[in-house]
C-alpha cells in the first residue's frame, strides 16, 4: 500500500470547503438552537390544521391538554437531546447498536409508513393553500414536488431556512389575532389549569391524539438527536441545552394555545366547522380581515413546502443510518441509491396519493398524526430504555423518579390511542 | 475427535451461532448461546470462550471446556469453570498485531469485551474499501477444533440472514435472476481491514488494542472522507490516535468546521504538534476558530521558535484580512543571487515555501524591491543576476489591513497569481496567492 503513504508537502493541500450539505444545514439550524428549531418545525401542516380544528371543534375545552403535553415533550426532548451530548451518536444509530437489526428494520419501516404520512400531510398542506388562491391541487401538488425533489438534490439549505423563518411569521399574526379578539383571558386560563374531563365525547377522541401525535413526533427525537449530534454540543453544556429544549417547547405551546385561542373565538362561537383550509383562515379574520385567508395561505405554504422538503430528506438520513448505507446528497446516485431511493419514493408516492380525486386534504391531515401518535410510544420506550444503559449514558443515566414520569407518560399516551381505537371501532 | 458435528460448511456465522442451546455433558440446560469472546491480538482471531445470558446476567464459559459444537447444541464438561461477568479475564501476552497499548499490559490480566457488543450491529472502518460500514454479521471459519475470525459481513444478504428472510429472498431471486451478483458473492471484509472504533465505556473500562494500525497507512484525503462519516466521540478517538505528521494531513483535508471540532479536545501539547506539521497560514486560520486562552497555550508549545513567531504574527491581523490570509513562507530571493542561485534555493526548500511561481526579490532589510516570475527566469541564460531580469517600478502589492475582497478584486485586476503584502515601511510581510482566498470566494 505504498502508493497510499501520507504526501510530504502538506502546504498545497487546502481544506475542502463542502462536506456534506445536510450537516451544514443542520450546524446553521443549529446556532438558533436545536430545540426552538425542532419545536418550530414541530407546527407544520398537520400541527396547524390540527390545532385549528380543536379550537373549532371544541372551543377552550381541551385546552388543558396542552401543560401535560408540553411537560412531556420537555422531558421526551430533554431525553434525546442529553442522548445526543452524551452518546455524540444519533438515535437510529443507538437503536440500531442497543437493540440490533431486526428491532431497527422493522422500526424504521414503521418510522418510514409514519413519515408517509406526514409527506402526505404537507403535500395536502400544498393542495389546501393553492385551493385558497384558487389554484387546482393537479397543478400545484406536480410542480411543488418537482421544486421540493430539486430543492433536496441541488438546493441552498441558507434559502430554505429563509422559506422557513417566513413561514414561522404566520403563527405570530395567531398571537397578535388572539390579543385583538380580546377574549376572556380568566376563561382561557380556568380552562388551562382546570382539566375538564367530564365532557370528553367520542368525537374528542380523534382530536386528542391528534394533539398529543402532532406535538411529540417519531422524527422529531431523531431529529433533535442529530442536531444536538451534529452540532457537538459538549457534556459541560448540557444545561444549556435543557433551557433550549424547555424555550422550545414552550414557544411552541404558545403558537398552539394561541391557534386555539383563535379559532375558538372566531369559528367555534359561530359554531362553524373547518371542511376545508379557507374555513380555517377565518380565524386570522380580526387581524387581517378580507386578507385573513392570504395570510393563512401563504404561512400555510410555507410551512408545508419546507417540511415536504426537510421530512424525506431527514426520514431517508435516519434509515441509512440504523441501516448503515452510505446517505448525503452530495453523493451519487450510484454511492448511495438506497438514500436517494428512500427520499425520491416518499415524494412521489406523496404526490400521487394526494392527487386521488375525491380525497378530503383536511382529513389526511389529521389522520397523519394519529398514526405518529401510534408509534410514538413505541419510540419512547427505546429512548427510556437507551437513557437508563450506563454503557451509553455513563454517569448521566435517569433518576428513578423521572424514569416513573417518563413511564406514567407513554401508558397516558397508549391509553389515549387505544381510548381513540375503541371509539372508532364501536362506532 | 471432532468438537464439530453436523457442521458441513467450512464457514459459520455469528447470526447462525446465536441462540445455540448449552448443556453439560450430563444433559443438565445451561443456557442459550449469546455472544462469544475472542483473542483481539490476533489478525484473525480464535474464540476463546462463550457466552450466555440468564436472567439478565452474564456469564462466561472456556473454548477449552467444550467437547461438543453443532448448531443445536454445545456440550460443556460439567467440572467447567462458569464465570459471572460482562467481559472475559484474558492473561495478556505480546502476538502479532500488537499495538504500542497493548505493550503495557504484558503479563497482565485484561478484561476482554464480548466480540458482538464491540463489532456487531456498530460501525467499523473498512480500510480496504476507505469507508465507514455497518457490520451486519460477522463470519467465522473452522480450524481443527477451534473457530477464527475471517470476515465482517456487511452487504444486504447478511442483513437479510439476521432477519431470517435469508431463504425466501433467495428463492425470489433465483426464480427471476439466476446470475444476480446478490447469490454469488457476499459483501465480506477481511477481518485484517477492520478498523473497530471502541466505544466509549469499552475504551474507558477495557482499554483494547482493537484499533488496527494499517488505518496509519491511508491516505489523508481517505482518512478524511472517513473521519467526516463517523459520529463525533469516534471521530475524536481516531483522530487523537493519528501521528501528528498524518493527523496535520489529515486535517487539511476535512471541512473547516469541523477542523476546529476535532482539536477542541486534544491536548495543547498535541495541536501545537499537529500546528507544526501545518502551514503558517493554514495554522492560522485553524488557530482562528478556537478560544483566546486555548491559542496562547498551545502557541507557548510549539517547539520551533520561528513557527511559532510566524503564528504569532499571523494571529495579529483579522482572520479576513490580507494580514490573516497571507502565508509568510514567501519565496524569498536576493538581488545579486544569479539563476544557478535561485534553483538551488528551489530545490533546498521546496517543502516550505507556498508556491513558486513568483519570485520575490529583497534586500537585506526585508524591503520588497522587485519581483518577478520563475518562468521569466527560466528563459534566462546561466550567469544572470535576478536584479537584471526583476520588474522594480510599479510594484502591485498590498498592506495586511486590506479586506479579502479587496485583496480578490486586486488580484483579478491584475491577474495575479499570488500578492506580496508589505508593511508601512515597504517591508515584505508575506503573501497571498490564490488559493488563499478561492474559498472566501466560493463561500460568498
Amino acid at each position: 500500500m505504498s502508493e497510499n503513504m501520507p504526501t510530504e508537502n502538506t502546504l498545497s493541500a487546502k481544506p475542502r470547503l463542502f462536506k456534506s450539505s445536510w450537516a451544514k444545514f443542520i450546524l446553521l439550524m443549529g446556532i438558533v438552537g436545536p430545540g426552538l428549531i425542532t419545536a418550530n418545525i414541530d407546527n407544520d401542516a398537520g400541527g396547524i390544521a390540527t390545532y385549528s380544528m380543536a379550537g373549532a371543534a371544541t372551543g377552550y375545552r381541551l385546552l388543558w391538554l396542552l401543560l401535560p403535553i408540553t411537560f412531556a415533550l420537555i422531558l421526551v426532548q430533554e431525553m434525546s437531546a442529553r442522548m445526543g451530548i452524551v452518546s455524540g451518536k444519533g438515535l437510529a444509530d443507538l437503536v440500531r447498536e442497543k437493540f440490533g437489526l431486526r428491532i431497527t428494520f422493522y422500526t424504521l419501516i414503521l418510522l418510514i409508513i409514519a413519515d408517509l404520512g406526514n409527506t402526505m400531510a404537507e403535500f395536502a398542506g400544498i393542495a389546501s393553500a393553492g385551493e385558497i388562491f384558487g389554484i387546482s391541487k393537479f397543478i400545484s401538488v406536480p410542480i411543488c414536488s418537482i421544486f421540493v425533489w430539486l430543492l433536496i438534490t441541488k438546493g441552498d439549505y441558507k434559502i430554505v431556512e429563509r422559506v422557513f423563518l417566513l413561514g414561522c411569521t404566520v403563527y405570530i399574526a395567531y398571537v397578535i389575532t388572539g390579543v385583538i379578539n380580546q377574549p376572556d383571558w380568566q376563561e382561557i386560563g380556568s380552562a388551562l389549569v382546570h382539566p375538564d374531563i367530564k365532557n370528553i365525547s367520542s368525537k374528542d377522541m380523534p382530536i386528542i391524539v391528534g394533539l398529543i401525535g402532532t406535538s411529540i413526533t417519531p422524527w422529531m427525537q431523531f431529529y433533535i438527536q442529530s442536531a444536538v449530534v451534529e452540532k457537538g454540543i459538549e457534556v459541560k453544556h448540557l444545561w444549556h441545552s435543557k433551557i433550549d429544549v424547555i424555550v422550545g417547547c414552550l414557544s411552541m405551546a404558545i403558537v398552539t394555545l394561541f391557534i386555539i385561542i383563535c379559532c375558538a373565538a372566531t369559528l367555534h362561537q359561530n359554531g362553524i366547522m373547518i371542511e376545508t383550509a379557507k374555513d380555517a383562515a377565518i380565524a386570522l379574520e380580526p387581524l387581517a380581515g378580507k386578507y385573513s385567508s392570504v395570510l393563512f395561505g401563504i404561512g400555510l405554504f410555507n410551512a408545508s413546502i419546507f417540511s415536504a422538503a426537510l421530512l424525506p430528506l431527514a426520514t431517508s438520513y435516519y434509515v441509512c443510518e440504523g441501516m448503515g448505507w452510505e446517505s448525503g446528497v452530495d453523493k451519487s446516485f450510484k454511492e448511495a441509491p438506497n438514500f436517494f431511493t428512500i427520499f425520491t419514493a416518499l415524494i412521489l408516492v406523496s404526490a400521487i396519493l394526494i392527487l386521488i380525486p375525491n380525497i378530503n386534504l383536511f382529513n389526511i391531515l389529521i389522520w397523519s398524526q394519529v398514526i405518529n401518535g401510534i408509534l410514538i410510544p413505541v419510540i419512547l420506550l427505546y429512548i427510556i430504555n437507551l437513557c437508563n444503559d450506563p454503557d451509553i449514558m455513563g454517569e448521566y443515566t435517569n433518576s428513578m423518579a423521572y424514569n416513573f414520569v417518563c413511564y406514567a407518560i407513554v401508558l397516558l399516551m397508549l391509553t389515549a390511542n387505544i381510548a381513540m381505537m375503541y371509539f372508532e371501532f364501536s362506532k | 475427535m471432532s468438537l464439530f458435528t453436523d457442521i458441513p460448511d467450512i464457514n459459520l456465522h455469528f447470526s447462525s451461532l446465536m441462540r445455540i442451546k448449552i448443556y453439560y455433558d450430563d444433559g443438565a440446560y445451561i443456557g442459550k448461546l449469546s455472544d462469544v469472546f475472542v483473542d483481539y491480538e490476533e489478525m484473525y482471531p480464535l474464540v476463546i470462550a462463550i457466552q450466555y445470558k440468564k436472567n439478565n446476567q452474564q456469564f462466561y464459559i472456556a473454548w477449552n471446556e467444550i467437547v461438543e459444537f453443532s448448531l443445536q447444541r454445545v456440550i460443556v464438561l460439567r467440572t467447567a469453570r462458569i464465570g459471572r461477568s460482562r467481559t472475559f479475564p484474558k492473561l495478556h501476552q505480546q502476538r502479532l498485531l500488537t499495538g504500542q497499548l497493548a505493550d503495557q499490559f504484558k503479563g497482565e490480566m485484561i478484561e476482554y469485551p464480548a466480540l458482538g457488543k464491540v463489532i456487531l450491529d456498530r460501525q467499523i472502518v473498512d480500510i480496504f474499501g476507505k469507508k465507514v460500514v455497518r457490520v451486519n454479521d460477522i463470519e467465522f471459519i473452522k480450524t481443527g477444533k477451534y473457530l477464527r475470525v475471517t470476515h465482517a459481513a456487511v452487504g444486504l444478504r447478511s442483513m437479510f440472514r439476521r432477519l431470517g428472510y435469508e431463504k425466501a429472498i433467495d428463492i425470489f431471486v433465483k426464480t427471476f435472476r439466476p446470475n444476480a451478483n446478490y447469490l454469488k458473492k457476499e459483501q465480506l471484509i477481511n477481518w485484517k481491514f477492520v478498523h473497530a472504533i471502541p466505544d466509549k465505556s469499552v475504551q474507558d473500562n477495557v482499554r483494547l488494542g482493537i484499533t488496527n494500525e494499517e488505518i496509519q497507512k491511508l491516505h489523508p484525503a481517505d482518512l478524511a472522507d472517513i473521519l467526516e462519516e463517523l459520529d463525533g466521540r469516534s471521530r475524536e478517538l481516531l483522530f487523537s490516535n493519528l501521528d501528528p505528521e498524518l493527523a496535520a494531513a489529515t486535517l487539511s483535508e476535512i471541512d473547516v468546521d469541523m477542523q476546529a471540532e476535532l482539536l477542541k479536545n486534544e491536548a495543547p501539547e498535541e495541536v501545537a504538534k499537529i500546528i507544526e506539521n501545518l502551514g503558517t497560514d493554514e495554522a492560522a486560520d485553524l488557530l482562528y476558530e478556537l478560544e483566546d486562552s486555548k491559542i496562547n497555550e498551545i502557541i507557548s508549545k510549539i517547539k520551533d521558535s520561528e513557527i511559532q513567531e510566524e503564528i504569532q504574527e499571523l494571529l495579529e491581523y483579522d482572520e479576513d484580512t490580507a494580514g490573516g490570509l497571507m502565508s509568510t513562507e514567501v519565496f524569498e530571493i536576493s538581488p545579486e543571487n544569479k539563476k544557478s542561485d535561485v534553483l538551488k534555493i528551489i530545490q533546498d526548500q521546496y517543502e516550505e515555501i507556498e508556491n513558486i511561481y513568483d519570485i520575490f526579490v529583497v534586500d537585506n532589510e526585508g524591503h520588497l524591491i522587485g519581483t518577478t516570475s520563475l518562468a521569466k527566469l527560466l528563459m534566462q541564460k546561466e550567469d544572470v543576476t535576478v536584479s537584471q531580469i526583476m520588474r522594480s517600478s510599479d510594484l502591485k502589492f498590498l498592506s495586511p489591513d486590506a479586506s479579502w475582497k479587496e485583496v480578490a478584486y486586486f488580484m483579478s485586476k491584475y491577474n495575479l497569481i499570488n500578492v506580496p503584502i508589505l508593511d508601512e515601511t515597504q517591508v515584505l510581510l508575506g503573501i497571498v496567492s490564490v488559493d488563499d482566498i478561492l474559498p472566501w470566494i466560493l463561500d460568498e
